[in-house]
C-alpha cells in the first residue's frame, strides 16, 4: 500500500489564516463532541495539581510567614531575656540608648472566678507594647484602652478559652494573686506569641505591668521571663545595634534574639513539615504526570484512525499537532482548575485553623505568591507531559494507520528531549521553592533514580524473556507481551513510580505515626504543682500521702540558671556541638539535690547525702555531649542573678517527654539549699476524683500554689498527635488516588493496545480465560518488577524521610514490606481483567462490529 | 482427510435462521429467517450489497454471534444452544476464519501467528504444521518476519496459513481478496481452493468478486438478510 502522508502536504491550504480557519472549524467540531474521552487525563492532572497547590499554599505559605514574620514575632529588631529577676535600671538604661524598648513579663500561675480556678499564662506589658505588629481584641479597641483601669480596678485582657473554662463574660471580675482584675475585652491576636518559646499551660491573660506588681505574683524565686525588646532607630544596620548590644552583656548572662531567632522552633518544625509535604506533592506530582501521560496516550492510540484521517483527508503533521495541541491544553486547563479549587477549598480552613493557633496575622494575600509558583509547577509539568504525547503525533502515517488499524506509538527525538526537559523543569522548580531544598532535591533525584532503575530492570527483563522459547498459548502471549522492551519499560516506570512514592510516604507516616505515639509515656503524672513554696512542701506532702489514691509523688526544688563558661572559657566558644547550641541560649531548668534524683549515671558518682564542700553538679546528657563534658570540668553559671562555678561530679541519663520537670544540670544542696526558690511537685492519681479533691483543696489552703492539670494537657496533646497522623494518612490516602487514577490509566492503555490482539485470539478459538490468564502473567511479571525495584526505593526514600526530612526514628512497620507487592497486585489485575476478560466485545454484535473494522 | 460421514451431515444447516443487534432506535434485523446448508467438500460463494449481512452469516457460523431466531447447525453442534465455551472449543478444532483485514498479532512472527490454533489445541508439533502451511502458501523465506515487515498479500497468506492450520472441517473467509490486486488475489485464492480441496473441508467465501465467486461449487446471493438467489451445483 503506498503511504500517502507525504502526497498529503500538498492538498493542505499554506498561510497561517487558512489554516487558523481549519484548525477552529475542527476544534469546533472536536470540541462539541465532547472531550470526555481525556477524563482519566483530568483526573490525573487534577490531583497532582491538588497535592502540589494543596502542600505549596498551606506549607510554604506559612513557611514564608514565619521567615518575614520575624520582627513582629520578636516583638523588636532585637530581645534580651533574663529569669527570675529583672535587669538592673542602669542596664535597662543602656537599652533605651539603643532605641525604643518594651518591657514584657511572663509566668505561670493560676486565675480565679467565681468558685473556678485556671492555670494561666499571664503575660505584663507596659506602654509601649507591642513595638511591632498589633494586638487584636473582640471589641476591636486598642490594647491601652482595654488595660485602662475601670472604675478603679485593673483591667485584664484574656483569651476566649479562658472565658470558655470559667463560663465567664466580658465584665466579669478574676482574682489573680491578691488583686481584683475586671476582664475587659477578649484577646484575639497576640502578635509576639511565637515568641513564647514553650509549651503554653492555659489560656493567656494580658494585663498592665504595674498591675502584675501589685498583684504580689512576682517574688524572690519566681519563675518569671523578663523580655526587653528595643525597637532600633529607622535606617540603623541591626548589626551595628547587636554588636553594641554584645557590649552590654551582663555578667549573670541573659539571651539575645534577633527577629531570626524568633519562633525558631515552630518554624523550624514548620519547614521540616513543609518539606515533607513538599515531597509528598512531589511524588504524587510524578505519578499524576506519569497517569496523565499514560491516560493521553491511551487517548491518542483510539484516536488513531481519526488522525490517520484527518491526514488522509490533507491535513499535515503539524495541524493535526496543533489540533490535538488545544484539546489537551483545554483538558489540562479544566484538570488545573479543579486541582486548584479542590486545593483552595481543603486547605484554606486549615490554614486559618493553624494561623489562629499561631496567632499569625491571617491575611489571603499570603497565599498568592505560592499559588503562583505551584500554578507554574503544575502547567510546566503538564506542558512537558503534553509534548511527550503530542511528540507521537508525526510517527501516525495514514497509510500505515489505516491498513493495520492499529499503530505504535513513539515520541519523536525533539519531542521526547523538550517533553523531559519541562518535565524536570517543574521537578527542580518544585524543589527549589521548598525551605528545604537539598531534601526535596534527594527525593527528586530518588524518583529520577527509581524511573531509570525500573526502565533498565523492565528492559533486562524483556530481553531475557526474548532469548526464552515459549510453549503453548499462554507462554507464547506472555512471551511476546515480555518481549516489546519499551512497552514493558513504560509500563514498569508508570507503575512503579507510583508504587515508589506511595511506599516513601506510607513507610515515614508510619515512622511518623509510632514516633508521635511514643511521645508519650505509659504512664504520666496527672497533676504538677509549681510554686510552691519551701515551707509548704511538707504539709503538701502529708495532704497527698494521706490519700491512698495519690501516689507517684516526686518534689524538687526548682530554680533556672544560664551558663556563661566551662573550665573558664566562655560558654559560646566551649560549644562543640552545634546543634546542642539551645543549652547555652538562655536560661536552663536547674535543681539541687543531696539525694541521686533515680536517674542513670553515665560518668562519675553521686555525692554523700551530707557532702557539704564545694558545689558540684550533675550535668544532663545534653549538656556533656554539648561540651564533651567529664567528671572533674567545672561550670559557671548563673542561678538567681548570681555566677556560681561547680566541679561536675558525674553526668546524668536522659529521659525525654515524661511531663515530669526534668533538670539540665542538678547541684549539691549547699549554697543553693537556702536561697529564695519555688518547688515543683508532680504526682499521680487513681481517680479523677482525688485529683480535683487535691486540686479545690490546694486553692483553698495554699492560694499561691499553681496547679497544672497534665491530664486536660495529656488529652490536648493526644488530640494533636491524632491530628497530625490522620493529616499525614490524608496525605497517603491522596497519593494512594493519584496511584489508582495512574493505574487506571495504564489498564486503559493496555485496553486499547491488546484489544485488537483479543479479536485475533478469539477468532482462533482462545478463550476469554485463556487470554485473562496469559495477561495477568504478563501483567503480573511487570507489577513484580515494579513493586521489587519500586517498593525498594520507596523504602530508601522513606528512611531518607523519615531520618532526613522528619528526624524521627525509622519504623516503617510490616506495612513498607506488604504495601509495594499489594499494589503491584492490584496495578496487575485490573490490567489483566481489562486486557483479558475485557478486551473481547460483549453484547449482540459487538464481535461482528469490531471484526469488520 | 475428513471422515466419511461428514457428506452425511452438512457442515452447516441453518434454518430460518435470524440476526439483529440492538441500536439507540431499536434492533436491526441482519439476518431475517436465512436458510443455508454447506456440505463437506463445498465452496459456497456468498454475494450481496454492502450491509446485506454478509459478514454477519460469517460471524454466525462462527459462533462469535448466536442467532436471534431460527436454527444453526454447524459440524453437528446446535450453536443456538452451545455455551461460550463450546463454540469456543468448536472454532479452536474445527473453524478456520479468513477477514478482509488480516487480523494478525503484530508482536509475532508469520510462523507464530500461523501456529496459534495449534498450540491452542495443544498439540506437540505447533511449530512444525504451521512452517509446513506457510511453505505451502509460499511464505518458507519469511518465517521469522513479523506482520509489519510483510506486504499485504504476504499478510493474507500467513492469516490463510493460520486458517488451515490444524486442519479444520469449516472455512470461513470474509472478502479475503479485497485488500490484495487483482494478480495477488487470484494466486491468494488458488491457494485457500487448493487448500480446501486437499482437506476435503468446507467453505463458506463472501466476496464482491464474480469471477471469483464463478470459481466456486455454489453462488448464494443475500439482500436484506435473506437468500436472494442461488446459482449452479458444479
Amino acid at each position: 500500500m503506498t503511504d500517502v502522508s507525504q502526497s498529503s502536504h500538498s492538498s493542505e491550504p499554506s498561510g497561517i489564516k487558512p489554516q487558523l480557519r481549519i484548525l477552529r472549524s475542527l476544534l469546533t467540531a472536536e470540541l462539541a463532541a465532547g472531550i470526555g474521552g481525556l477524563k482519566l487525563f483530568m483526573g490525573c492532572v487534577a490531583i497532582a495539581t491538588f497535592m502540589i497547590v494543596g502542600v505549596w499554599i498551606l506549607g510554604n505559605g506559612l513557611a514564608k510567614s514565619l521567615t518575614e514574620g520575624g520582627t513582629t514575632f520578636l516583638g523588636g529588631d532585637l530581645a534580651v531575656s533574663v529569669v527570675n529577676v529583672p535587669l538592673e535600671p542602669t542596664l535597662v538604661g543602656d537599652l533605651r540608648a539603643l532605641g525604643d524598648v518594651a518591657v514584657v513579663s511572663e509566668l505561670r500561675s493560676s486565675a480565679r472566678m467565681g468558685d473556678q480556678r485556671v492555670t494561666v499564662e499571664i503575660k505584663g506589658v507596659d506602654q509601649a507594647y507591642p513595638l511591632y505588629g498589633v494586638v487584636k481584641l473582640q471589641s476591636g479597641r486598642p490594647l491601652a484602652d482595654a488595660l485602662a483601669p475601670q472604675g478603679g480596678m485593673a483591667s485584664v485582657v484574656v483569651e476566649p478559652e479562658f472565658l470558655r473554662r470559667v463560663q465567664g463574660s466580658v465584665g466579669d471580675t478574676l482574682r489573680l494573686g491578691e488583686q481584683d482584675f475586671v476582664v475587659t475585652d477578649a484577646l484575639l491576636l497576640e502578635p509576639d506569641r511565637l515568641s513564647a518559646g514553650r509549651f503554653m499551660v492555659g489560656p493567656r491573660l494580658l494585663l498592665n505591668q504595674q498591675d502584675l506588681q501589685n498583684a504580689g505574683l512576682i517574688q524572690r524565686g519566681s519563675i518569671v521571663d523578663f523580655r526587653y525588646r528595643i525597637k532600633t532607630p529607622d535606617g540603623q544596620p541591626l548589626a551595628a545595634s547587636l554588636a553594641q548590644l554584645k557590649t552590654l552583656q551582663a555578667d549573670r548572662g541573659w539571651e539575645i534574639e534577633t527577629p531570626e531567632d524568633a519562633g525558631d522552633r515552630v518554624r523550624r518544625t514548620v519547614e521540616r513539615t513543609t518539606t515533607f509535604l513538599g515531597m509528598a506533592g512531589i511524588v504524587a506530582l510524578a505519578i499524576g504526570l506519569a497517569g496523565a501521560w499514560a491516560a493521553a496516550k491511551a487517548w491518542i492510540s483510539r484516536r488513531a484512525r481519526t488522525i490517520a484521517l484527518y491526514r488522509l483527508s490533507g491535513a499535515g503533521p503539524g495541524l493535526v499537532c496543533a489540533l490535538h495541541a488545544v484539546i489537551i491544553g483545554f483538558a489540562s486547563l479544566g484538570g488545573i482548575i479543579g486541582g486548584v479549587i479542590a486545593a483552595v477549598a481543603s486547605v484554606l480552613p486549615v490554614k486559618k485553623i493553624i494561623a489562629s493557633q499561631l496567632h499569625l496575622a491571617w491575611d489571603i494575600t499570603v497565599i498568592y505568591a505560592p499559588l503562583a509558583s505551584a500554578w507554574w509547577i503544575v502547567v510546566i509539568g503538564v506542558t512537558g507531559t503534553s509534548v511527550l504525547v503530542l511528540g507521537t503525533l508525526r510517527n501516525i502515517r495514514p497509510g500505515a494507520a489505516m491498513r493495520d488499524g492499529e499503530v505504535t506509538l513513539s515520541t519523536d527525538g525533539p519531542s521526547a528531549v523538550a517533553g523531559l526537559v519541562l518535565v524536570f523543569a517543574a521537578m527542580i522548580g518544585a524543589t527549589l521553592s521548598l525551605p528545604i531544598p537539598f531534601i526535596a532535591g534527594v527525593s527528586v533525584a530518588g524518583i529520577c533514580l527509581t524511573a531509570g532503575l525500573l526502565a533498565a530492570v523492565a528492559a533486562g527483563l524483556a530481553r531475557l524473556g526474548a532469548s526464552l522459547r515459549s510453549k503453548g498459548f499462554v507462554s507464547l502471549v506472555v512471551h511476546k507481551g515480555l518481549t516489546d522492551t519499551a512497552s514493558v519499560a513504560v509500563r514498569a516506570v508508570a507503575i512503579g513510580i507510583g508504587i515508589a512514592g506511595i511506599t516513601a510516604i506510607t513507610s515515614a507516616q508510619t515512622s511518623l505515626e509510632t514516633a508521635l505515639r511514643s511521645e508519650l509515656p505509659d504512664r504520666i503524672p496527672d497533676l504538677v504543682l509549681i510554686d510552691v513554696q519551701p515551707d509548704q512542701t511538707a504539709p503538701i506532702r502529708q495532704r497527698i500521702e494521706s490519700d491512698k489514691s495519690l501516689g507517684g509523688l516526686q518534689a524538687d526544688p526548682f530554680m533556672r540558671a544560664t551558663i556563661t563558661a566551662i573550665n573558664g572559657v566562655p560558654a559560646a566558644d566551649a560549644l562543640i556541638r552545634e546543634n546542642k547550641s539551645w543549652v547555652i541560649e538562655g536560661d536552663r531548668s536547674f535543681s539541687w539535690s543531696a539525694e541521686p534524683t533515680g536517674a542513670e549515671l553515665l560518668a562519675g558518682s553521686w555525692w554523700p547525702a551530707d557532702y557539704s564542700g564545694p558545689s558540684l553538679v550533675s550535668p544532663e546528657e545534653d549538656l556533656y555531649e554539648a561540651f564533651d563534658l567529664k567528671p572533674g570540668d567545672t561550670i559557671t553559671y548563673s542561678v538567681l542573678g548570681r555566677l556560681f562555678t561547680s566541679e561536675v561530679a558525674n553526668i546524668r541519663k536522659e529521659y525525654h517527654r515524661t511531663f515530669r520537670p526534668e533538670y539540665l544540670m542538678v547541684a549539691s544542696p549547699i549554697p543553693f539549699k537556702d536561697a529564695p526558690q519555688s518547688w515543683v511537685m508532680s504526682l499521680q492519681g487513681d481517680t479523677n476524683e482525688a485529683v480535683d479533691q487535691l486540686i479545690r483543696d490546694l486553692a483553698s489552703d495554699h492560694g499561691n500554689v499553681t496547679s497544672i492539670d497534665i491530664r486536660r494537657l495529656a488529652a490536648q496533646v493526644l488530640q494533636t498527635i491524632d491530628g497530625a497522623i490522620g493529616a499525614s494518612l490524608l496525605v497517603a490516602l491522596t497519593l494512594m488516588i493519584a496511584g489508582g487514577l495512574s493505574i487506571a490509566s495504564v489498564t486503559l492503555a493496555e485496553v486499547d493496545a491488546r484489544h485488537r490482539e483479543a479479536l485475533v485470539f478469539a477468532l482462533v478459538g482462545a478463550s476469554r480465560s485463556e487470554i485473562a490468564l496469559a495477561r495477568l502473567v504478563e501483567a503480573s511479571a511487570i507489577g513484580l518488577i515494579a513493586a521489587v525495584v519500586g517498593g525498594g526505593a520507596g523504602i530508601l526514600g522513606g528512611y531518607f524521610a523519615a531520618t532526613e526530612a522528619l528526624h524521627i526514628a525509622w519504623s516503617p512497620g510490616t506495612i513498607a514490606l506488604i504495601l509495594p507487592l499489594v499494589l503491584g497486585l492490584l496495578a496487575a489485575m485490573p490490567a489483566a481483567l481489562a486486557g483479558g476478560l475485557g478486551a473481547l466485545p460483549r453484547g449482540r454484535g459487538q464481535m461482528a462490529r469490531h471484526l469488520s473494522n | 482427510m475428513p471422515e466419511q460421514t461428514d457428506h452425511l451431515e452438512p457442515a452447516v444447516h441453518l434454518q430460518k435462521a435470524k440476526l439483529s443487534y440492538p441500536a439507540p432506535d431499536g434492533e436491526i434485523e441482519i439476518l431475517r429467517g436465512l436458510d443455508l446448508t454447506i456440505h463437506a467438500g463445498e465452496i459456497v460463494a456468498v454475494m450481496g450489497p454492502s450491509g446485506s449481512g454478509k459478514s454477519s452469516l460469517i460471524a454466525l457460523i462462527g459462533g462469535l454471534e448466536v442467532a436471534t431466531g431460527g436454527g444453526v447447525h454447524v459440524l453437528g453442534q446446535d450453536l443456538t444452544v452451545a455455551s461460550e465455551a463450546q463454540r469456543t472449543h468448536m472454532r479452536r478444532r474445527d473453524v478456520g476464519i479468513v477477514f478482509q483485514s488480516y487480523h494478525l498479532v503484530p508482536a509475532m512472527t508469520a510462523l507464530e501467528n500461523a501456529a496459534l490454533p495449534i498450540l491452542l489445541s495443544g498439540a506437540e508439533d505447533a511449530s512444525a504444521e504451521a512452517s509446513r502451511l506457510l511453505k505451502r502458501v509460499g511464505l518458507g523465506h519469511r518465517l521469522r518476519h513479523r506482520p509489519s515487515a510483510l506486504s499485504g498479500g504476504e499478510q493474507q497468506r500467513v492469516a490463510i496459513a493460520r486458517a488451515f492450520a490444524g486442519r479444520p472441517r469449516l472455512i470461513l473467509a470474509d472478502e479475503p481478496t479485497g485488500n490484495l490486486d487483482q494478480s495477488t488475489g487470484r494466486d491468494v485464492s488458488k491457494i485457500m481452493f487448493d487448500l480446501v480441496k486437499e482437506d476435503g473441508s468446507a467453505m463458506l467465501l463472501v466476496t464482491h468478486d464474480p469471477a471469483l465467486a464463478a470459481t466456486c461449487t455454489r453462488v448464494i446471493e443475500i439482500s436484506d438478510g435473506v437468500i436472494a438467489a442461488a446459482a449452479g451445483q458444479k
